[in-house]
């Protein structure tokens, strides 16, 4: 994280791009001869042109790549697919780019992981080293978070966790090292991801209750309410039920969406602080709390990862528990 | 499990269509909008994801867990093992505990009876010490008795011996003189006390 920090101040402060936009904060009269180029392409000129955001695009997705010694690497662009009239443009992005080095990056750690486990339990028993530690984060997991909040026969849904939980884990991470960029800072990949969580917990729940999943759209009023104001509970219910079945996954899209993105923020906010005051030596103060917050963001990394893990099982388990 | 994830696939799959229009103008107006959603990018998420997923099971999880569930089982079994182990060694000890008990209550009694024999042939022993030792005592005085009675006798047949020899010597001078056989009896007499005493 350190090197990040510093390797980022020193791209900033060297790349010439960076320099003049630090120096076109500096000047206090920004001369009209410059034309800034707004987010959608107009030109600005004057008071306008005094702010520049250089934290949005590093946030956000692009279409080029950033590779140590190589530089700026321009992704393919591909014609948008089109089904029925709908296009969906399918090149490769920076964050396509990340989701895929996370899923080799898990696949590289877990599976050896996996080979060295099942030869030290047939050698000696018990698993050790790495294997061991990557076992304890699977069993804690497994045994504490998934089994509990899925409910009897949860071993089905085990794996679904398991991947959910180190896939989004890589992908935070991925975020804290020099040239990677955070994938779960970006709404649609928290989207999908929450998609597919809600589309396991609707599935699960028809296959676990059958017929009795309507029973979680359409609201059945108890016997004890009198008879004109059952339909009247009904329709509000059915919605109010039908809400709630949207907001879970909207909620958890959101949470690690915002919890990645608010973090990076408020990394190239420190960092950007050295440009706003100019001064090579306010830089030590900025760059210590970027250090500090970095190490708050491994933290977090881990915490969404699991919290994004433990709420789909706990939604899982609540759809499954309302056939019993 | 495998049909779930195949259903999301293929509902997801039908779905991406509607959010891409959206994503795909947003994205080609407004490159740094935060919120904008770009179809490409979720379905590049969603196949990651479910590729990941199905390698991630098959390779990682299940051999993990396969394990983990033998050693689980193994561990249970040792664990009845032991305390079937320790339940019997319980058993045991309380069994020799007993036997211990006995053992000592029986080396108790033992010594008690042997002490109270020895202390028997002791007072026997005692006793017949003393026995023999008044017999011994008895059997000297008698035979004290015996030689001092021998003793005097010899002595006053030897003072008559010598009274007569004393006589003879004194007849041998003047024969039938009354006066010193008289003479000679007074002295006998006073000699008599002496030796008796």
């Amino acid at each position: 994280m350190k090197l990040r920090t510093i390797a980022l101040a020193l791209l900033l402060a060297l790349s010439p791009a960076a320099a003049h936009r630090a120096v076109a904060q500096e000047a206090s009269h920004p001369q009209p001869s410059q034309v800034r180029v707004g987010p959608h392409g107009e030109h600005l000129v004057g008071a306008q042109a005094g702010p520049v955001d250089i934290v949005t695009p590093h946030i956000t997705d692009s279409h080029a790549l950033e590779l140590p010694f190589v530089g700026e690497v321009e992704l393919p662009r591909w014609t948008p697919v089109r089904i029925g009239g709908v296009a969906i443009d399918l090149s490769p992005t920076k964050h396509v780019v990340m989701l895929l080095v996370a899923a080799v990056l898990c696949v590289l750690v877990l599976v050896p992981a996996a080979r060295a486990h099942v030869r030290h339990t047939q050698q000696a028993g018990a698993p050790k080293g790495f294997a061991n530690g990557i076992e304890a984060m699977v069993l804690y997991l497994r045994n504490e978070v998934i089994l509990p909040n899925v409910g009897p026969h949860g071993n089905a849904y085990v794996p679904f966790a398991l991947s959910l939980f180190f896939f989004i884990l890589f992908a935070n991470l991925l975020g804290l090292i020099p040239y990677g960029s955070t994938a779960t800072g970006n709404i649609s990949v928290t989207a999908m991801l929450a998609i597919i969580t809600f589309v396991v917990v609707e599935i699960s729940g028809m296959r676990t209750q059958g017929l009795g999943y309507l029973r979680t759209i359409f609201y059945i009023p108890p016997k004890e309410v009198p008879l004109p104001l059952k339909p009247v509970l009904f329709v509000i219910m059915s919605i109010v039920e039908l809400i709630g079945k949207f907001t879970k996954p909207f909620a958890l899209a959101i949470r690690l969406f915002a919890n990645m993105t608010a973090g990076h923020v408020v990394l190239l906010a420190l960092i950007s602080l050295i440009f706003t005051f100019g001064s090579y030596f306010v830089a030590p103060v900025p760059i210590a709390m970027a250090v500090a917050s970095s190490l708050l963001e491994i933290f977090v990394g881990f915490l969404q990862a699991y919290i994004f893990t433990l709420l789909s099982c706990v939604f899982i388990g609540l759809i499954r528990e309302g056939g019993h | 499990m495998c049909t779930t994830v195949l259903g999301t696939v293929i509902s997801l799959l039908a779905a991406v269509p509607a959010f891409a229009q959206e994503g795909a103008e947003g994205a080609q107006h407004a490159p740094s909008n935060l919120l904008s959603i770009n179809g490409g990018l979720m379905f590049w998420t969603l196949v990651i994801f479910v590729v990941l997923m199905f390698v991630l099971a098959k390779f990682a999880f299940k051999p993990i867990t396969a394990a983990v569930e033998a050693r689980e089982k193994a561990l249970e079994d040792a664990i009845a093992a032991a305390r079937r182990d320790r339940e019997e060694a319980a058993a045991l000890l309380a069994e020799h505990r007993k036997l211990v008990e006995q053992a000592h209550a029986n080396a108790q009694q033992l010594i008690v009876e042997a002490r109270s024999a020895g202390e028997k042939v002791r007072a026997e022993i005692v006793e017949r010490a003393h026995q023999e030792q008044r017999q011994i005592l008895e059997r000297a005085r008698a035979e004290i008795q015996g030689e001092r009675d021998r003793a005097i006798v010899q002595l006053r047949r030897e003072a008559v011996e010598l009274a007569v020899r004393g006589a003879s010597k004194v007849i041998e001078k003047n024969l039938d003189n009354d006066t010193n056989r008289r003479l000679v009896e007074s002295f006998l007499a006073t000699l008599t006390p002496a030796i008796q005493s």
